[in-house]
């Protein structure tokens, strides 16, 4: 077999395993959008208004609803300095 | 055509052999660029999901959240703007709300606490077990599977949080959240409002923030300036100014990441072309005897074209796979301990990888193209190489 087949063989291998990955992963969306109708109401209800994904700090935990010096509130010259602030801290 | 073909199929046979006769040196180049690719595709995608779902997940959340501020800071807000917001034409409800934190000193972990004024119109399937308390009940909560974990509770079902004044005040566990709304309620106990007050010492006649429903939800942004015209001592924050902080925070964060990691490629860039620029004796007596044999410059051109092109796209197809993989199947795992930082509660969220277009693109282009750039003009050099000078060494 020449190399250039291969070559195809192996680029078409490695597409189609790409392929069904994101197979999966729409079945996996479809899955997640049926159970939202439960978040949805939960959201509503609770009047819920961020994601629970970091929680070691309120401006963290909280983004959308926190202030924007919260993480330099606890006196006046100190600095962010929780990690997940390089991930979530507000815009400056 | 099918000449031009045969002549493209034929120098990629020979470009691949090549290729391989250098596995050595070849095949560490594609791992590292493997490797840049996968952590750079791994973060767009990461992004993009996170970004996606909370745009799908936080599309009911409050139209309006009404904050006072005092110098500045957010304060606790009197019941009687309550009265002022109702009186705006449009405003269906308003209802306040209690919430803050609570550290768990034994842990380590920082727990939301927020009473709610009534009791949540939800169906049991939002719950792995139990009820919500019923209006006017006292001393209830429904927990999150992390507070479930975190407090080490077992089969018990009841726990206290310490008051300001460091008196004990009990809850008793009516309901636990269900492990699918995780990504909203891992950290979180729900209780009364009376209860919260109760919890945080606050004042009856105050409350953390205020809710506002709106009739027509086309006239969010009106109302939301009429309650800043009413209430000038207020924040208020709208859906649409929620959905909109993800999107900052993500498209920041996304960004200044790339940032980060396009560093590591351009050194990769860097490193390819000092690769290709330094030929060793053998790649220059190589070129010399093709060129003796009757190949022209843009031939030898062209295999090093096809060289680099099926290396880049192998790992550009192979970095692309294992950034899903690592997203949709492994949780982010490299990229959870910056996500998570110092959290003691970690919500096991299930992430969808979402691939977009764009996303591709931009990968495709930060990536193939530099590196097609470096190594094509190296490779022009090498083309035009003396044959006699190189065949003598």
């Amino acid at each position: 077999m020449r190399p250039a087949t291969l070559f195809a063989l192996l680029l078409l291998t490695l597409t189609a395993v790409g392929l069904l990955a994101s197979l999966h992963g729409r079945q996996r969306a479809v899955a997640e959008r049926a159970g939202q109708a439960g978040r949805d109401n939960l959201t509503r209800e609770l009047g819920l208004t961020d994601l629970c994904l970091a929680t070691e700090a309120r401006y963290t935990r909280h983004p959308a609803v926190t202030d924007d010096l919260v993480p330099f509130m606890d006196y006046p010259v100190a600095l962010e300095h929780f990690p997940t602030g390089l991930f979530w801290a507000p815009l400056p | 055509m099918r000449i031009f073909l045969e002549k493209h199929l034929n120098l990629l046979d020979y470009a691949l052999s090549s290729l391989w006769r250098r596995k050595g040196k070849n095949l560490s180049v594609f791992f590292v660029f493997t490797l840049v690719i996968f952590l750079l595709a791994s973060f767009l995608f990461l992004t993009r999901s996170l970004l996606v779902s909370a745009q799908i997940t936080l599309r009911q959340t409050p139209e309006i959240t009404v904050q006072h501020m005092v110098a500045g800071r957010q304060e606790s807000i009197p019941l009687s703007y309550m009265g002022k917001i109702e009186d705006i034409f449009g405003v269906h409800q308003v209802s306040p709300r209690v919430w803050g934190y609570k550290y768990n000193e034994v842990t380590g972990a920082n727990i939301t606490v927020m009473g709610l004024s009534r009791s949540p119109l939800l169906g049991e399937e939002v719950l792995a077990e139990g009820r919500f308390g019923a209006q006017g009940e006292q001393g209830w909560a429904v927990i999150g599977q992390g507070v479930l974990a975190d407090l080490d509770l077992g089969s018990r079902r009841s726990f206290s949080f310490f008051r300001p004044d460091l008196t004990l005040k009990p809850f008793s566990v009516r309901g636990i959240f269900a492990p699918q709304s995780n990504i909203l309620t891992y950290d979180l106990v729900i209780t009364g409002i009376d209860d919260g007050r109760d919890l945080f010492g606050l004042d009856p006649q105050l409350a953390t923030d205020l809710l506002v429903e709106v009739v027509n939800p086309l006239e969010i942004a009106t109302i939301a300036r009429k309650i800043s015209q009413v209430l000038p001592d207020t924040r208020v924050i709208t859906r649409p100014q929620i959905l909109k902080t993800y999107q900052a925070v993500f498209s920041w964060r996304s960004g200044f990441a790339a940032i980060c990691l396009i560093s590591a490629l351009a050194a990769f860039i860097i490193m390819a072309w000092d690769k290709a620029s330094g030929m060793a004796p053998e790649e220059r007596r190589e070129i010399s005897i093709l060129k003796i044999l009757g190949w022209q410059t843009p031939d030898v051109l062209m295999v090093r074209f096809w060289e680099s092109l099926a290396l880049a796209l192998v790992a550009f197809v192979s970095g692309t796979i294992l950034a899903y993989i690592h997203i949709g199947y492994f949780q982010a795992g490299l990229f959870r301990s910056v996500m998570m930082g110092w959290s003691v509660l970690r919500p096991g969220f299930d992430l969808v990888p979402v691939v977009s277009g764009t996303d591709l693109f931009l990968l495709f282009s930060l990536s193939i193209l530099p590196y097609l750039a470096a190594t094509i003009i190296p490779a022009w050099r090498s083309a035009s190489v003396a044959t006699d000078s190189a065949l003598r060494g």
